[in-house]
């Protein structure tokens, strides 16, 4: 069992990783989305998976609700944002696909170098995991900065959220239930906030660009 | 004795194969397209006419242009020998992986030499559209090469070939998958097909290999089409051998050669469908739209290479 766990843990998180860079790679907002809500199910499965082979019931419920909250309602949720607002479905990144890629792979070495001391004292079966999800995290991070709509400035940050999900995963298990509770809330409300925010920017500026938010000012 | 007979019996299926296999290609692609298409065996028809043509060449060219299609023929047969198709058995010694990857540097730099030596505006038009694509094309094979050669503790194709298959399951994983999709998209853009060029465009703007052939005629554009057939026979056939070999014989007995070449072929069909699938289903990407693709695979690639180190 050990083995064929272990290899379906680490292709689960080699995908996780794989959708980051997708979701830098990618040019349209739709398949933004799409890919986000594919990184959530990844994430959600390699939970699973991981609560199969560690027996931990709470991990179950945390790979439920993930699965269900961010593979399925917050696409929706954004989907239905930009129905609304009717966004153009170009990403319109500040720095170009290409050069954002190299940024994206360049972040991947600097996680692997910070987190390789970890992964040698790391008991857990995920360890090795902890620097794709750091990997992730940073990318998240990149894709905040580097985007200038709101709504991929918003996947950001779900991205990044996924990222420390997973190394919560590789480095304890995942946290105690009632933290994970917490978040899901805390990342469900942040969703609807900034979808109200997004609604409001468009209203007042006749587009996402954040970088018009520079004119609020008296 | 008999295992270097077998690998030269490979190297001359490789090479026989070659017009085939586009000609496989071009019919099922005339199927998706509701049309009847040439028969399978056309591009062979194709060359044998071309090769019984005089050639008319440029009086401004040099011997470049003479000796080009030769060169890009012998280095295609030369890596020919060194690829194991259905049987881990080729003239291996020859050269590795690192050897193959400049074999068809070798074919492309003499190609644009060429498609510049006439000083025609189309040719050097190509040639600098061709040094594009493979500048970004040529680190993604070289690292999905790495990964391989990461895995089986050697740089030897046919050892790689027969350690991933003689090893079973336990070196699938997500370095080996991301390595062989991350060649996929080398075999698309080393061989001039659909997202990264057309290959049955002629005089458009917007064409890299065929705007490269323009100056040859008869006999010599015979051995530039046909070199572009091996390369892309020879470029299929690594992407399995390299990363998927399972099902290759790694033992010189009768059932396990009759399954390779059974293997081999269903192999190929199958590379073949996909092929024409993509050009049948996607638009070529605009020129300055490449890079996206073709840093894509790079990162590909490299992700493989992290994911070695990293799993």
């Amino acid at each position: 069992m050990a083995e064929l766990d272990v290899n379906l843990i680490d292709g689960l998180a080699a995908l996780v990783l794989l959708t980051a860079f997708l979701i830098v790679a990618t040019g349209r907002m739709r398949t933004l989305v799409r890919v986000f809500a594919l990184q959530s199910l990844a994430l959600g499965l390699l939970a699973a998976a991981v609560a199969y082979s560690t027996g931990y019931w709470h991990i179950y419920i945390v790979a439920a609700l993930t699965i269900l909250l961010k593979a399925l309602v917050i696409p929706r949720i954004i989907d239905r944002v930009m129905d609304r607002i009717q966004v153009a479905n170009d990403v319109e990144p500040s720095v170009r696909t290409p050069s954002s890629l190299l940024i994206a792979g360049g972040l991947a070495i600097l996680a692997y170098y910070v987190a390789e001391p970890l992964i040698q004292s790391g008991e857990t079966i995920t360890a090795g995991a902890l620097a794709l999800s750091l990997a992730v995290v940073l990318i998240g991070l990149f894709v905040m900065i580097s985007r200038k709509k709101a709504i991929t400035q918003v996947i950001g940050l779900l991205v990044m959220e996924n990222g420390l999900f997973m190394a919560a995963l590789s480095l304890s298990y995942g946290m105690p239930l009632i933290v994970e509770l917490g978040v899901f809330f805390d990342i469900m409300v942040a969703v609807l906030i900034m979808g109200v925010f997004v609604f409001r920017i468009n209203r007042t500026f006749d587009t996402l660009d954040t970088s018009f938010l520079r004119r609020l000012r008296d | 004795m008999a295992d270097l007979v077998l690998a030269l019996i490979q190297t001359a299926a490789l090479l026989a194969l070659a017009p085939l296999l586009t000609g496989i290609i071009r019919k099922l692609k005339a199927w998706m397209q509701s049309r009847r298409g040439p028969p399978i065996y056309q591009p062979y028809l194709d060359l044998a006419k071309l090769m019984r043509k005089g050639s008319v060449v440029s009086e401004d060219s040099s011997w470049v242009t003479t000796i080009t299609p030769y060169v890009c023929l012998i280095s295609m047969v030369v890596a020919a020998l060194l690829v194991p198709a259905f049987v881990t058995e080729s003239l291996g010694f020859l050269g590795d992986l690192i050897v193959l990857v400049y074999l068809f540097a070798m074919t492309r730099f003499f190609t644009a030499l060429a498609a510049l030596d006439a000083g025609s505006t189309f040719g050097g038009m190509g040639s600098s559209r061709e040094m594009l694509v493979s500048s970004l094309i040529e680190p993604a094979i070289l690292l999905s090469f790495f990964t391989v050669a990461l895995l089986t503790g050697t740089t030897s194709l046919v050892s790689v070939t027969s350690v991933i298959a003689t090893s079973g399951a336990s070196l699938i994983g997500p370095a080996l998958l991301l390595a062989f999709a991350a060649f996929l998209i080398a075999v698309l853009a080393e061989n001039a097909r659909v997202p990264v060029d057309n290959p049955s465009t002629h005089l458009e703007l917007t064409m890299i290999h065929e705007a490269m052939l323009l100056e040859y005629s008869g006999k010599d554009l015979a051995l530039m089409e046909y070199s572009s057939m091996v390369k892309l026979t020879l470029f299929v056939t690594i992407a399995w051998s390299a990363f998927l070999p399972w099902g290759v014989a790694t033992e010189i007995t009768a059932p396990a050669l009759a399954l390779g070449v059974i293997v081999f072929l269903a192999k190929l069909l199958t590379l073949a469908v996909v092929i024409a699938v993509i050009e049948s289903s996607m638009a070529k990407l605009r020129l300055f739209r490449l890079p996206n693709l073709l840093t894509g695979a790079f990162m590909l690639a490299f992700l493989a290479v992290m994911s070695y180190f990293v799993l």
